[in-house]
């Protein structure tokens, strides 16, 4: 009997106890009495086939409606009533949703919002819906608070009863009249079997597009077409935040869109009108955009955008879901109709002063969060330091493989020719995609922790809308998530005294007392915090009105700068944290100078506009190595152009040779008085067959003029194909004469020539850097020695098979005063040769596991101590490639299924087992044989290591080839032997391709410019676009440039050269598929 | 008493079977279909694209066959006569071999080794050698034995028929800067399939380009250009189509005969395919209708399918050769570009350029075979596309049903004129050949309508 008691009580336990994580806690229904739930009915009539958004929830709004100092909650069903609980304080909570008079009349409700919309001082509730398709009736609605617990539907007075498909609203004052102007965002419904192209967004639809409506008082106007806001049938809009992005002073709309159409980003022009400017301020974009949020991660002042999408983390829903695009879709759909780039996973977006966006979610550790619809930003742990929330969940994975490929066939079908048909069936063959909640710590340098399995308890719940609030009052940030099918969920921060904070309610003038568009900048020891108060945020929900830091310190706040929506601002000195401040607006403060946010500094580089008449554009060709070798990690077809600096007629001047790409013809600018002239001579021309991918001008034959060594390569010719020789145009008489390495065939990557022998004339290292069509082999390099201008390879094993190489100096490493070769590449470490009596000594003086993917070396005294210390630029870490020396990325090189042909297959490590980065059909393609007989079908297949997925005895036949470490970083030389350090996060953002020694800030001391980014790579990979290009002054002092006139990123900048023209000193940029550009030096 | 009594039982039921009669074990054309079908259900879950799947068809039929002409006096050889072919070994001892048996197992062996879920096949196989080792076990033995022995020679034939090297062979490259070239189509916009398909080895002509098409008329966009004017066609018959509704007859014929082995529906985040067979399969299909309507019997039944299957498997790698030679874009793509953005095909674009039609060649192909077999004006009623939803048709000959199969595609919205009859043409033509070479094969030609 006891024991049946014992049995009882600890049921009990269980069910009532409230489930705990260590930063918040989630009372249970019973105990705060929310007991809404979104529950969801699926019917014959009405379902995911029927209605797309059918599994993306319903709202939530958190606010004090009554003005007691507490938020209370307004949750919305699609198609339950909605629900309004009253905060009775102690985290107890009553239902008044019936004498309130909100339940709501609409057939499916989403987005749900509070705002003062009549601005008397009492928070209104705006509910969204989904009008006219399926038999959904109603309207927007709008409940205006009659200030005692009861509201009253106003829609239709305000102009506000909107019978389309909305998905939510945002408040702001985008005019800035005084009051809240709403941003109404809608979604399309119909689901166009072609993207169409992406000039759809300028033909307004009621339904589906997006409004802009002004509140002029009484009444709201739509003021979208004159306002410049799309309003398309392709806008598939799912999130929407409000931020003065560019700091001018005037709140601006980023719009995540789902599917193909491109997020709008609405920067506010401060006349009543924006200026749509995705394209000229990202380089990419989640692809399926769902929610996004709005903070200032960085501390630099500006906000920064998480967008987003729906890539997932973990292995066996990865590899049987739906995922990228291909390369020639990608293509067709940024190239023919004109979208954007756009990648399936989130998007973390650092804002680079309102000029560009840096994009980091990789670097960051935030890119896939699996099926996720709101993030918060909020310093949850009270460090100082901004963390994320992210909900998550479908009830259906409705892009499961299986489902698509093999299940579905047969339910779908009778569904779709007979809509009477019952086929819930077809439905529940979809896998179940509940999927926990995630919370990321913020770090230090952009970096964010997986908290989820620690903070909050990793729960099964879909929960979509989300949104925060001090529920009780206890200063720390507390949340709410609306779940389908299960009660919404409160999670209750328990950081309490653990950290610091400070909590601020604004007092602004009506009609917007709570001062919506209000910025504040905080100070402490010298750390900014930034936030501004837009509560519309996440996805289809809004947070308390309030703004709140953490800090690491419990040390005085030196000041916070409050700007009001109407851009004056007052100082508060001397803040004590852990408190609850109500500021309110002071008369007569004076306008707030956004100047002073803005790096400003002499800059070092000036565009020079018409490049003095270098026109050179670099054009790629239209191969694709992925269509020829399905399975290799990235391209070798566009590491060129070629540029070489020299003076090739001998008046002194400096002139420019261009490679090309194949069938391109290479181009020879020569200086003259006023600008250059492109006069390529026809021994050159005539080689346009070949792809110069590396060049060098110097006297190779003695006679005192200049030549020209042109290297060849480009992945495509293969064998013994003519256009891989490389080439050796002699300068006499003006024109050249052509001797070509006639016995060598190789993709070269790089020529460097210097006299190793010291015999006076010009020898030639050329490296290669891959076999075409056999990527994973090791090609061969070669050292040349230079007799009478004729070139014979010095016979040297460790130096011809050193492997993929990428670049190569000649430097005196060990002091005896000749210099030595220093040679780097990818899936090796940096290789050093020592020049000893003119033979090259292969010499270890670094004992570090440092395979890389190397691409680029240079010379540079980094730490100041006088000798040569090496920068190794590498592939950087914002990437999906994953290295380190103890799990390092694997390369697995074989004929597999022995055809006679290779194969590589990249792998990389996940909690200690190595899984390729090919999902099925990308290895069935190519491994016909070897996959689809013995997978059935991708459940099969997902979730396995690489070693279950092929036998034993197939990956015994491989070479395995490694990359220890992926960071660009520099060797430290310590009397002769090297320790690598890695640069910090700047420079990690994208490959690192070139460097160039120079005095760039003019101090007397040489300075090294790093330059790189790179496309070249699937679409699983998106793009390494953000590197803006940094100067390096030494370890300490290492400066981004484009504060200083130089922004590159964006750019897949392969070379950068030294240019003199009228005895100033140019930069010269050698962009691949792209124009080149000049920029004036400072004066020197 | 009661041990002893069991006993006893145990005894007369171990003798029982021993002394069980051991009958000949019986096999019609009916088993022939069953396989057959039950090959292409396997087809349409794994997703075999047209030309892979007329390979399958193909190779299962000439192994099933060569093992059934080395016993039957009517029929010849195809070694020596098809691309490579060696004589299959010689049964040593032939006493028990059912040859019929041998040639449904080779049959299904050859299917299994080039569909992807085995187990399907292996479930079925099971249950018929179950069956058959219960009626005679020796027989069944002996004839399966055989059966392996010429799966193995078969295997090493088909290997060599450059298969194997076209999988890993380079992806289709879209060329985007030729307004004239195929583009990939809406809605999965899915890479060109099989662009090595015209270095699979041919089975009766000679070489792929062996009856190489006229070119298209040349990409023009100018008015009263007889490409453009194809366009305009094409756009013009649908929409006549959509004025006439859903119900006309054009419509009727367009998804009668659409045969798209995956047809990818998007539903916002939600996708799924329906499937069907191909336009192989249909004439494979149609050539069971004929062979149950004139009662042939096995070998009769099996010379049928394996004449037709040779047909088609030419005819694709001929379609294909000119496929990716003239790399032609697709009317959905013009017109979506130039005309109207909106405008839609009745039927999915399939991904692979559009000149010549391989609905059309391949139906222009097995009808002109069928007819040498069964005879001109043979009509018959269609029930092939009934399990996917589709209606019985009627037709009053083969040649007048792959007439309508090729100006389906115009229906569809998927092919100009040109492709339809240059490529009807194109399969009669080739289908001589494969007629003139297997006629030769039977002593006693079999004209069933005689």
């Amino acid at each position: 009997m006891t024991k049946i008691f014992s049995y009882i009580l600890c049921f009990l336990m269980v069910v009532s106890c409230k489930k705990e994580g260590e930063l918040f806690s989630n009372p249970s229904a019973e105990d705060t009495g929310i007991t809404f739930t979104n529950t969801i009915t699926e019917t014959n009539e009405l379902n995911i086939l029927d209605y797309l958004y059918f599994y993306n929830g319903g709202g939530l709004a958190v606010g004090d409606i009554n003005n007691d100092n507490l938020p209370d909650i307004f949750l919305s069903g699609n198609q339950v009533k909605n629900k309004l609980y009253l905060n009775k304080g102690n985290l107890q909570f009553e239902d008044i949703s019936v004498s309130a008079g909100v339940e709501g009349n609409s057939t499916w409700n989403t987005g749900a919002v509070m705002g003062d919309v009549n601005g008397d001082g009492f928070l209104d509730i705006y509910v969204c819906a989904v009008v006219g398709i399926n038999g959904f009736r109603g309207y927007n609605e709008l409940y205006i608070n009659n200030g005692d617990n009861t509201f009253t539907e106003s829609a239709e007075k305000y102009g506000l009863d909107f019978d389309s498909f909305s998905s939510s609203a945002a408040f702001l004052d985008y005019d800035l009249d005084g009051d809240l102007d709403i941003y109404l965002l809608n979604h399309a419904v119909h689901t166009q079997d072609s993207f169409g192209k992406a000039s759809l967004r300028n033909e307004r639809n009621y339904a589906t597009g997006d409004k802009l409506l002004r509140n002029d008082g009484d009444r709201f106007t739509d003021v979208s077409e004159e306002a410049g806001i799309f309003g398309g049938v392709n806008g598939y809009g799912l999130g929407v935040a409000v931020s003065d992005f560019n700091q001018d002073g005037f709140p601006d709309i980023y719009v995540g869109n789902d599917f193909h159409e491109d997020d709008y980003y609405y920067l506010n022009n401060g006349d009543g009108t924006f200026t749509e400017s995705l394209k000229t301020h990202f380089g990419h974009i989640s692809r399926f955009s769902m929610g996004n949020d709005v903070a200032d991660i960085n501390h630099d002042g500006f906000p920064d955008i998480l967008s987003l999408d729906m890539l997932p983390e973990e292995e066996t829903v990865l590899k049987s879901s739906a995922g990228d695009e291909n390369v020639q879709m990608l293509e067709m759909r940024t190239e023919r109709l004109g979208y954007h780039y756009q990648y399936t996973r989130n998007m973390l977006q650092i804002n680079n002063q309102g000029e560009n966006y840096a994009e980091t979610a990789l670097y960051s550790g935030i890119a896939a969060s699996d099926w996720s619809w709101s993030a918060l930003f909020a310093d949850y742990n009270q460090d100082g330091e901004q963390d994320v929330f992210i909900s998550n969940g479908i009830p259906k994975r409705p892009n499961d493989l299986d489902f698509i490929k093999f299940t579905s066939n047969e339910q779908i079908r009778k569904k779709l020719d007979n809509t009477k048909l019952v086929d819930q069936k077809a439905l529940d063959l979809m896998p179940s995609g509940a999927y926990h909640n995630y919370i990321f710590e913020g770090k230090e340098a952009l970096q964010f922790k997986d908290q989820s399995e620690k903070w909050i308890t990793k729960d099964t719940l879909i929960s979509g809308a989300t949104a925060m609030a001090d529920f009780d009052n206890d200063g720390d940030v507390d949340l709410i998530t609306n779940n389908i099918n299960q009660p919404a969920t409160l999670y209750i921060n328990k950081t309490d005294g653990k950290g610091n904070y400070l909590k601020i309610k604004l007092n602004y003038k009506k009609p917007n007392p709570f001062g919506i568009g209000s910025k504040v900048f905080s100070y402490q020891n010298g750390v900014l915090q930034y936030r501004e108060l837009f509560t519309v945020r996440g996805f289809q929900a809004s947070s308390e009105p309030f703004i709140h830091f953490g800090y690491p310190e419990n040390t005085p706040i030196d000041s916070l700068v409050v700007v009001w929506p109407d851009n004056t601002y007052q100082t508060i000195k001397n803040v004590q944290p852990n408190q609850m401040l109500t500021v309110a607006k002071k008369e007569n403060s004076a306008l707030f100078n956004y100047s002073t946010l803005f790096t400003k500094k002499a800059p070092l580089f000036t565009k020079v506009e018409k490049n003095y008449g270098l026109d050179f554009v670099h054009e790629e060709d239209n191969y694709v190595d992925f269509n020829r070798q399905k399975l290799i990690p990235y391209k070798i077809s566009d590491k060129g152009p070629a540029t070489a600096v020299g003076d090739l007629n001998g008046d002194g001047k400096d002139d420019i040779f261009f490679g090309n790409s194949k069938f391109k013809p290479a181009r020879i600018y020569y200086q003259t008085d006023t600008s250059f002239v492109e006069k390529t001579p026809v021994t050159v021309k005539n080689d346009s067959i070949t792809e110069n991918v590396d060049a060098f001008i110097a006297d190779f034959n003695g006679d005192k003029m200049n030549d020209l060594f042109v290297v060849n390569g480009g992945g495509d010719f293969y064998g013994k194909m003519k256009p891989l020789n490389d080439v050796l145009y002699s300068n006499k008489d003006s024109v050249f004469v052509k001797t070509t390495l006639d016995a060598y065939f190789e993709n070269a990557s790089v020529v460097k020539p210097y006299d190793f022998d010291g015999d006076g004339d010009m020898d030639v290292f050329i490296g290669s850097d891959a076999v075409s069509y056999d990527f994973g082999a090791l090609p061969n390099s070669y050292l040349f020695k230079n007799e009478n201008g004729s070139f014979t390879p010095v016979k040297n094993e460790a130096l011809q098979n050193i492997g993929m190489v990428t670049d190569a100096i000649w430097s005196d490493f060990d002091n005896d005063g000749t210099k030595d070769l220093i040679v780097v590449g990818e899936w090796m470490a940096p290789q050093f040769f020592s020049n000893k009596n003119s033979v090259l000594e292969k010499v270890m003086p670094s004992e570090e596991k440092l395979n890389g993917l190397w691409q680029s070396i240079v010379e540079f005294d980094m730490d100041g101590d006088g000798d040569k210390d090496y920068l190794l630029g590498n592939w950087g870490l914002n990437s999906k490639f994953k290295a380190s020396k103890d799990a390092p990325m694997k390369m697995f090189y074989a004929d597999f299924d022995d055809n006679k042909r290779t194969e590589t297959i990249i792998a990389t490590e996940k909690d200690g087992r190595y899984f390729t980065i090919a999902n099925f059909d990308e290895l069935s393609e190519q491994l016909v044989s070897l996959m689809r007989k013995k997978f059935a079908n991708y459940k099969d297949f997902a979730g396995k290591p690489i070693e279950e997925i092929f036998d034993e005895s197939i990956l015994e036949k491989a070479t395995v080839r490694y990359v220890h470490t992926l960071s660009s970083g520099w060797l430290e030389n310590k009397d002769g032997k090297f320790s690598f350090h890695e640069f910090d996060s700047k420079l990690q953002l994208a490959p690192i391709n070139t460097f160039l020694t120079y005095d760039f800030n003019q101090d007397g001391k040489k300075d090294i410019l790093a330059a790189g980014n790179y496309f070249g790579v699937k679409p699983y990979h998106s793009r390494f676009d953000a590197f803006t290009g940094a100067v390096i002054y030494n370890a300490k002092d290492i400066q981004l440039t484009d504060k200083v006139g130089l922004n590159l990123s964006g750019k897949a900048v392969q070379k950068l050269n030294i240019v003199k023209i009228k005895n100033q000193d140019y930069l010269l940029v050698t962009i691949n598929d792209n124009s080149v550009e000049l920029y004036k030096l400072k004066n020197n | 008493m009661k041990r002893i009594l069991l006993s006893l039982s145990v005894c007369f039921l171990l003798f029982a079977s021993c002394q069980k009669e051991e009958k000949p074990i019986e096999v019609t054309s009916e088993n022939l279909h069953e396989a057959i079908d039950q090959v292409v259900g396997i087809m349409i879950h794994d997703i075999f694209s047209p030309p892979v799947a007329s390979r399958i068809f193909a190779y299962a039929d000439i192994a099933a066959y060569e093992i059934m002409a080395q016993h039957d006096p009517n029929y010849n050889s195809l070694a020596g006569v098809v691309t490579d072919l060696k004589p299959i070994p010689v049964a040593t001892e032939t006493d028990n071999i059912n040859y019929q048996v041998a040639a449904l197992i080779a049959h299904m062996e050859v299917s299994k080794s080039l569909i992807f879920s085995e187990d399907r096949m292996e479930k079925y196989q099971d249950s018929l050698y179950t069956e058959w080792k219960n009626i005679n076990e020796t027989e069944f033995t002996a004839s399966k034995d055989y059966a392996m022995q010429v799966v193995a020679h078969m295997k090493e034939w088909m290997d060599k028929d450059n298969y194997k090297q076209t999988r890993t062979m380079p992806k289709f490259t879209v060329n985007t800067d030729d307004p004239a070239r195929w583009q990939p189509t809406p809605p999965a916009y899915i890479d060109g399939i099989e662009p090595h398909w015209m270095k699979i080895r041919t089975l009766a002509i000679d070489s792929a380009s062996q009856f190489k098409p006229l070119p298209p008329p040349e990409f023009s966009l100018e008015e009263d250009s007889p490409f453009f004017k194809e366009v305009m066609e094409v756009y013009n018959v649908r929409n006549d189509m959509t004025e006439k509704g859903d119900a006309s007859e054009e419509i009727a014929i367009a998804k009668f005969w659409d045969c798209n082995p995956y047809v990818s529906v998007t539903k916002g985040h939600l996708m799924f395919a329906t499937k069907k067979i191909t336009p192989g399969a249909h004439w494979i299909g149609i050539t069971k209708i004929a062979a149950r309507k004139v009662n042939a019997d096995f070998n009769e039944t099996l010379f049928a399918y394996t004449k037709t299957a040779i047909a088609i498997f030419d005819g694709f790698i001929s379609c294909w050769d000119e496929k990716y030679r003239s790399n032609l874009i697709r009317p959905e793509t013009v017109i979506n570009q130039y005309i109207d953005e909106n405008w839609k095909p009745v039927l999915q674009t399939p991904p692979f350029p559009e000149y010549t039609s391989g609905h059309s060649v391949v139906s222009g192909a097995a009808a002109k075979t069928l007819t040498s077999i069964f005879g001109d004006d043979f009509s018959f009623d269609d029930d092939t596309e009934v399990p996917y939803g589709l209606p019985v048709r009627s037709f009053p000959s083969f040649n007048k049903a792959a007439d309508e199969a090729a100006m389906s595609r115009m229906y569809g919205g998927i092919h100009y004129r040109a492709a339809i009859e240059v490529g009807v043409k194109q399969g009669r033509d080739l289908a001589d050949v494969v007629i003139a070479k297997l006629d030769k094969m039977t002593n006693e030609k079999i004209a069933f309508n005689k």
